[in-house]
């Protein structure tokens, strides 16, 4: 076999497999939202923008979408201070860094059922070891669940737990990045370590830091485990966001145009997100 | 960097803090699956013990647990596999020619990481029932490659574009095929990113809970997370398998880790990451 010969079948087999399982699923799910279907084995019957319309008439649609928003924007903000407050410690010099900086990383190997199932566990109405703990600091006991706050704040406070790792990973690896002449400097200077975080760390981390924002961005947004497993949307829908919406619209009410029109509008909504990366770190194929 | 003492202890106390924060449940989780029956519900003592090992026989005699994690094994075994096959071939591809169609493939893999999982469960749930397919193994195999295949191309991708071109054109003029040289000398080289992207293929896989949710119905088909979860939603809870359960899918994971710690932290700095 030649040299062009090899390469191209590679490619042409790299073409057809990307084809075949990335763009074809989505083609057929966009297609199917102009479509009425209420069986995953039915004929589909063209219904042009009537499931848009439905979709977009429900306000447990707008519900869903400002969950979303809310939900993403929560795990974010905690995730990410929690995660450049946590590399900031584990980038200092003490005994036992490298146990921690490995322990810290654990969260994010495991499957998010365990996390759950362990969760719901240490929290169990009257025996879980947190509900213990709460009761001992002579609190007034937590209800994880049981109102609309309170289970966004559960949702939320998990998906931390679970994704601060990635941050802290990634933004400790970056620190490593920084010339440490500039903070020796910076310390001549008569700087304290605080200044040196804002004026030093930071701005040198800002693309770093961009990346992180956006990729957890898209990903909090399109989870779905998560939130299904702990609280399956509720209480009355106080948790759920369009991911669930979209399955349960598809799967439970079987109206799959309209599942899958609400999952072509989270498309198109991270879209304008993958845009703005591409955009800042456009793609070097050279 | 030397520091006075209230300074280290801060320190100290910040490093416990990350460590309780980190490994306590992880912690509580082993610690319950191996308490026994009479104190398991009673007791809070952080001190294991005493201890028992019946839930894990439960679930292995009395269970579908079993049947399932081998499910598991085999989703996470091909799924790995075929990624490593058909990435290292793209990736090689798009690197190594100016080709059309490269731009597509690359930027369609990436734009593949951000995918709304139902844009991806809803079709392929739909196909595979028309097929006769739906409720298989082959069926969730298929929906984790959506996942794992666009992280090796993309991780590999970067793998190879730094690696010099010098290498396989020297074994091609000393007489090797492009595709020898891609296998003798490309190949070995290019271990570590392979070992990277298993890792993060089988992380995905092993840990995936909404494909196999919608894609299986039974419970001889299902794979360990969807398997576990649908003990919750039984009426007696009980506790102490369910933890001897989450041990057993986290072992496997906590084991990789600590043999592979160095490409697992090298993957994730470099984007080959699970969401």
């Amino acid at each position: 076999m030649s040299s062009k010969s090899t390469i191209y079948s590679f490619l042409i087999l790299g073409l057809a497999v990307t084809l075949l399982l990335i763009v074809a699923p989505v083609v057929y799910a966009i297609s199917l939202s102009f479509y009425r279907m209420d069986s995953f084995v039915g004929t589909p019957e063209w219904a042009g923008l009537d499931n848009y319309a439905r979709v977009l008439s429900q306000w447990e649609f707008w519900r869903a979408l400002i969950n979303g928003f809310v939900y993403s924007l929560g795990t974010i903000v905690f995730q990410v201070v929690l995660g450049i407050g946590f590399a900031l410690v584990l980038n200092q010099v003490f005994p036992g860094r490298n146990l921690v900086r490995g322990l810290s990383i654990l969260p994010y190997l495991l499957p998010t059922v365990v996390v759950v199932l362990t969760f719901k566990w240490m929290v169990d109405g009257s025996i879980g070891v947190l509900t213990n703990v709460i009761a001992a600091l002579g609190l007034p006991p937590v209800y994880w669940f049981e109102s609309p706050g309170a289970a966004m704040a559960s949702v939320i406070l998990v998906s931390v737990w679970m994704w601060t790792p990635f941050v802290t990973t990634t933004f400790l690896a970056a620190l490593q990045t920084v010339p440490t002449s500039l903070y020796e400097a910076a310390k001549v200077d008569g700087t304290t370590a605080i200044q040196r975080f804002f004026h030093i760390t930071l701005p040198m981390l800002k693309p770093i830091l961009t990346v992180i924002v956006l990729l957890r961005a898209v990903w909090m947004f399109n989870k779905f485990d998560v939130i299904w497993l702990l609280t399956q949307g509720g209480p009355v829908g106080s948790t759920e966001h369009l991911a669930i919406l979209s399955y349960r619209t598809a799967f439970s009410l079987f109206d799959i145009g309209g599942g899958a029109a609400i999952a072509t509008i989270s498309f198109a909504i991270l879209s304008v997100a993958v845009f703005i990366y591409f955009r800042m770190f456009p793609l070097d194929t050279e | 960097m030397v520091r006075s003492l209230p300074g280290r202890l801060a320190l100290y106390i910040a490093a416990l803090v990350i460590a309780v924060y980190s490994a306590f449940p992880i912690y509580w989780m082993v610690l319950s699956s191996l308490r026994a029956p009479d104190v398991l519900l009673t007791s809070t003592s952080l001190i294991p013990g005493p201890f028992t090992t019946e839930y894990y026989w439960n679930l292995l005699e009395l269970t579908d647990y079993p049947t399932q994690f081998v499910n598991s094994v085999i989703v996470a075994a091909v799924t790995v596999v075929v990624t490593m096959v058909f990435s290292v071939m793209i990736a090689y591809a798009v690197t190594r020619h100016r080709v059309p169609g490269k731009r597509l493939i690359i930027g369609a893999m990436l734009y593949a990481y951000m995918f709304p999982p139902l844009l991806i469960a809803i079709p392929m749930f739909s196909i595979f029932a028309k097929l006769g397919l739906g409720d298989t193994l082959a069926s969730v195999i298929v929906s984790h490659l959506t996942l794992t295949l666009p992280l090796g191309v993309w991780f590999l991708w970067g793998f190879f574009k730094s690696m010099p071109f010098e290498l396989e054109e020297a074994a091609m003029v000393d007489g090797c095929t492009r595709l020898g040289a891609f296998l003798r000398v490309v190949l070995p080289l290019s271990l570590p990113g392979l070992i990277t992207v298993a890792i993060f293929s089988f992380l995905l896989s092993w840990t995936d809970y909404t494909y196999a949710l919608i894609m299986i119905g039974s419970d001889a088909n299902k794979t360990v997370p969807v398997g576990l979860a649908s003990m919750i939603g039984s009426f007696d809870l009980r506790w102490g398998e369910i933890m001897a359960g989450s041990t057993l899918i986290a072992l496997p994971l906590f084991g990789a880790f600590a043999l592979l710690s160095q490409y697992f932290i090298q993957g994730l700095g470099a984007g080959a990451v699970k969401g």
